[in-house]
């Protein structure tokens, strides 16, 4: 308690030195200042009224003597009662000081005192005239009906001032100087919550003056997209995707606001990471080739630092369809070449990956796929092909379509055929881009091997889980596989489950047998949703398999509930866990903006 | 019903005590009663808002007292005017006890623990008096820092917002007279226009008149079955006013600006006519002084020439039909002097020749 105590004091003196300074902020150094400073003074503010509180109004006065001071001096600071709560606070304070039996003359110039400087935050600035005092009183009404309505009608006007500023163009003596532009951003800074000043902020927002440099105020931008991350006000989309375009700070923070969100989401839910996607405006935004840019790159760091964490996986592909269809959306507004959104990619490998495989008939999805593997194949393994990247680049492109990589494991495993070597090789790389060309190969031959076992189970009348397990065994002989061969086989395996006649009945004794651990029934429940929702997308029917993915995803979601240890885990590529702090924390650290205070 | 009734006008009495130094005697008991028996009111009004037959009763009682004390008092509108109002009779209760110095220390004391509790408290009420209260105090700030933006410069806009705002005061005020009889309003002008700034007033009325055409009514004030049918809006009202009182309608004209003048005859064809009329009456009574070659009036209150030009100079420059039948009246009465074509001789030459409009 006596810490405290002593933290306060020292935090008592700061914030007099500063409301000293301050004074009624009526100089651009003050306002500044002031605004840099409003969220921790209204937290000094809270504190103070904590302490208060419990005092009656003498003790107050003996504890603190120059509370009065404190008081008033942020009474008269504008910018501190047009800040969120601050003018409520304040309020409880001042109310702390009324002693509601003077004793004596300075009980009661005190009580006076205060009872001035409550009025002055209610009915702060009276009346602008006597005139219009009298009109107003003389009419019945009180400032109460009077200022929300002259405020609305000063915004209006404002707004209009702004809107006929852009369109008059070069008509000078409308036209609002930059520097009262300026101010207006800045007195915006703590008004930022207030319902009736949105119309202005978005004014701002929108407003394309002539002047060659940005005209508003850095701090006006950061504390409109705080305000909009946190859902405090509610702006229409093209304000917000103007605010991005405009600070680039802004789009990063509201990227990484994203990123929390998605990691410390409920792992495995597909549905809702589309919806996070969707709310945060981010694939609207990213129709614009700057914006797309920038948030590709932040999830490019988010991959590299998490070594190819799952959730970033899914996440970039969730965030690939919502972007593709607000493409489709802006298709008569927006018209961007390929090219400014992967300028470091072969045009027509992107032209291929864009395609959406509902437009094109089951029976000749092999077609494109083929066709990716080829263009794939071409870029990685030829040394001189400089020009579009080296094997990440194109592997990251590829994540981003993980859709076709899913849907060749599923057609390898659903035909009868012999397996194309275009559609084993788009799998092995897919799964493990850093291979060599040798590794590779080995491990096109054993998934070959596998599915040549499995083909032969899809036509056997009993099947049981020992013979899914024997199908996938590795044979002693050779090295054992590496972990993403594994997790490839997995995926094969529980594709079969899925789609061979005899797998639903053993399907859960397979995937108990695969699944010892905490990360591997992760790692399935993961692939099972993200099935799920690739087959909503693609609106494809198959009941039967719906049903038990549905059923067996269910299951996996009530094992790992009841398994706290591993409970938001996130797994690393070689399978220990990961928590969500780590996960984050390194993001940071890719993702890191050079203006830490 | 009647109890209800009484509750009605006992909470009136308070609301307009409440602003007086008769508040000395309250104590904090009296303060709990007060602000218990708005809160009571404030329920009424979420559960009878939808019962028109309440309501009505409610409000004709309202607009019998107001017919009743009409203008007598320091303000000719009661504390509560109609069933509206009783959404909010506890925020305004409250702000006249917190700004009556009169209050002693127990009661203001009291009032203040009542108004706020601080942050812990479980908001029974969606609406509490805390938050609208520290909303109005955020609500200020914001329209004195909108202010310190170098409004300065453009005083004008300013000018016009706080017009404006009076303006819209005024029309929901004339929406709410009683209408029981038709002359609800013209009368309650009238009282105003007495008691009121006079130029402050005149200045707002053309605001009100220049108001775009219609703002959707707030869905409380569904027409009644008993109302009259012929229930005019609120700017009809004011031209009826302006051309019933001819003192006000002769200041109007006079004292304000001609740009603004000229766009409310535009909007207003009535009043365009007595505009252009007391124009021309005005014009007759100057005469021309051979000695300075000027047009002058014998008497202090004759309007000058200048003045006279700078008017007609305005509506000339208005578009069709007002500039139209302004110049056709002017030709007109040229005509009927004598149509001289030389200066000095006839009036409506001498204006018509400086518009350059002449022939």
């Amino acid at each position: 308690m006596a810490q405290d105590s002593v933290g306060f004091s020292s935090d008592y003196q700061f914030w007099m030195q500063k409301l000293s300074l301050w004074d009624q902020a009526s100089t651009l150094e003050t306002q500044k200042d002031t605004c840099l400073h409003l969220p921790r003074f209204q937290e000094f503010l809270r504190q103070m009224y904590e302490v208060l509180k419990e005092m009656d109004s003498n003790m107050i006065i003996e504890r603190f003597p120059t509370i009065g001071q404190l008081l008033a001096k942020t009474c008269w600071n504008p910018f501190i009662l047009a800040f969120d709560e601050s003018q409520k606070i304040l309020l409880w304070c001042l109310c702390c000081l009324i002693n509601k039996e003077p004793q004596n003359s300075e009980e009661l110039k005190l009580n006076s005192w205060t009872r001035g400087l409550l009025s002055h935050v209610l009915s702060a600035f009276k009346f602008d005239t006597k005139e219009v005092g009298l009109f107003i009183q003389g009419l019945g009404y009180a400032p109460a009906d009077y200022y929300p309505g002259l405020l609305k009608n000063m915004v209006l006007s404002l707004v209009s001032e702004l809107r006929e500023n852009h369109l008059n163009g070069f008509n000078t003596q409308r036209r609002m100087a930059p520097e009262k532009i300026r101010f207006l951003s800045r007195v915006c800074v703590p008004l930022v919550t207030l319902p009736d000043i949105q119309p202005l902020v978005e004014a701002l927002l929108t407003y394309h003056g002539h002047e060659p440099q940005e005209v508003l105020w850095p701090e006006f931008f950061d504390a409109v997209n705080e305000a909009f991350l946190l859902k405090k006000i509610s702006l229409p989309t093209s304000a917000v995707i103007c605010l991005w375009l405009r600070h680039l700070p802004s789009l990063e923070k509201a990227t990484l606001h994203l990123f929390e969100k998605l990691i410390s989401s409920e792992r495995n839910f597909l549905r809702r990471i589309e919806c996070f996607l969707k709310d945060s405006l981010l694939p609207e935004a990213a129709c614009y080739p700057a914006i797309f840019r920038i948030v590709d790159e932040m999830f490019r760091y988010a991959l590299l630092e998490t070594d190819g964490a799952p959730e970033v996986l899914a996440a970039i592909q969730v965030f690939t369809w919502c972007f593709v269809e607000a493409l489709e959306k802006q298709n008569k507004q927006l018209k961007f070449t390929l090219k400014t959104y992967f300028p470091y990619a072969s045009p027509s490998l992107v032209m291929v990956l864009l395609q959406h495989p509902k437009d094109i008939p089951q029976k000749l999805w092999h077609q494109p796929l083929k066709h990716i593997s080829e263009m794939l194949r071409e870029i990685v393994e030829d040394q001189t092909h400089g020009s579009y990247g080296g094997p990440f680049e194109c592997w990251f492109l590829f994540i981003h379509f993980g859709g076709w990589a899913d849907i060749a494991a599923e057609q390898l495993v659903m035909s009868e055929a012999e397996p194309p070597e275009a559609l084993l090789w788009l799998l092995a790389f897919s799964h493990s881009p850093r291979d060599r060309s040798q590794q590779r190969a080995q491990t096109m031959v054993e998934v070959k091997a596998v599915l040549s076992h499995l083909k032969k189970l899809l036509r056997s009348p009993t099947l049981s889980a020992r013979d899914l397990q024997a199908a996938a065994a590795e044979s002693q002989d050779r090295d054992p596989r590496p972990p993403s061969c594994q997790q490839l086989i997995r995926h094969l395996l529980l594709n079969f489950l899925l789609w061979a006649p005899g797998g639903h009945a053993i399907a859960r004794e397979v995937i108990t047998l695969m699944a010892p651990t905490d990360e591997l029934s992760h790692e399935i429940a993961g692939f099972l949703d993200q099935t799920l929702y690739r087959w909503d997308r693609l609106c494809l029917e198959a009941p039967r398999s719906r049903k038990l993915a549905r059923e067996l995803l269910a299951e996996l979601h009530a094992h790992i509930q009841h398994r706290p240890a591993a409970h938001g885990a996130a797994v690393h590529a070689t399978g220990s866990p990961r928590s969500r702090d780590e996960t984050m924390r390194l993001i940071h650290r890719g993702t890191s903006s050079e203006d830490e205070p | 019903m009647e109890s209800l009734l009484q509750h009605f006008e006992r909470f009136s009495e308070v609301l307009a005590v409440s602003r007086t130094t008769h508040v000395r005697t309250w104590d904090p008991a009296t303060v709990r009663r007060a602000l218990q028996w708005a809160r009571y009111l404030r329920h009424v009004h979420r559960r009878f808002g939808r019962h028109a037959r309440i309501r009505m009763a409610l409000e004709r009682r309202l607009q019998n007292q107001w017919r009743l004390e009409g203008g007598s008092g320091s303000s000719p509108v009661p504390g509560l005017t109609n069933f509206q109002a009783l959404e909010r009779c506890d925020l305004l209760l409250s702000l006249r006890l917190l700004e009556n110095r009169a209050l002693g220390d127990a009661a203001y004391h009291y009032l203040l623990q009542e108004l706020f509790p601080g942050p812990g408290v479980p908001d029974a009420d969606p609406e509490t008096l805390q938050g609208s209260l520290a909303r109005l105090a955020r609500c200020r700030s914001a329209v004195h820092l909108l202010r310190l933006s170098g409004y300065g410069e453009n005083s004008v806009l300013e000018e016009d917002s706080v017009l404006k705002t009076q303006a819209e005061l005024l029309l929901a005020r004339l929406r709410e007279v009683p209408k029981a009889e038709a002359e609800g309003p013209s009368r309650f002008l009238s009282i105003l226009w007495e008691r009121l700034p006079q130029n402050n007033f005149l200045k707002v009325i053309a605001a009100a008149l220049l108001l775009p055409p219609s703002s959707p009514r707030p869905q409380e004030e569904e027409l009644e079955p008993g109302t009259p049918k012929t229930l005019a809006d609120g700017d009809q009202e004011l031209v009826r006013w302006l051309l019933t009182k001819s003192d006000a309608m002769a200041a109007f004209c006079r004292n304000l600006p001609a740009g603004l003048l000229t766009s409310v005859a535009g909007r207003h064809p009535e009043l365009s006519r007595v505009y252009l009329g007391l124009l021309l009456d005005w014009a007759r009574h100057l005469h021309y002084d051979l000695q300075k070659g000027i047009w002058i009036g014998t008497e202090f209150q004759h309007v000058p020439w200048e003045e006279l030009y700078g008017k007609f100079q305005s509506l000339c420059q208005a578009p069709p039909p007002l500039k139209d039948d302004v110049l056709a009246a002017l030709e007109s009465c040229k005509a009927k002097d004598g149509d001289f074509q030389v200066r000095g001789l006839s009036i409506w030459t001498d204006l018509l020749l400086a518009l350059g409009c002449g022939s």
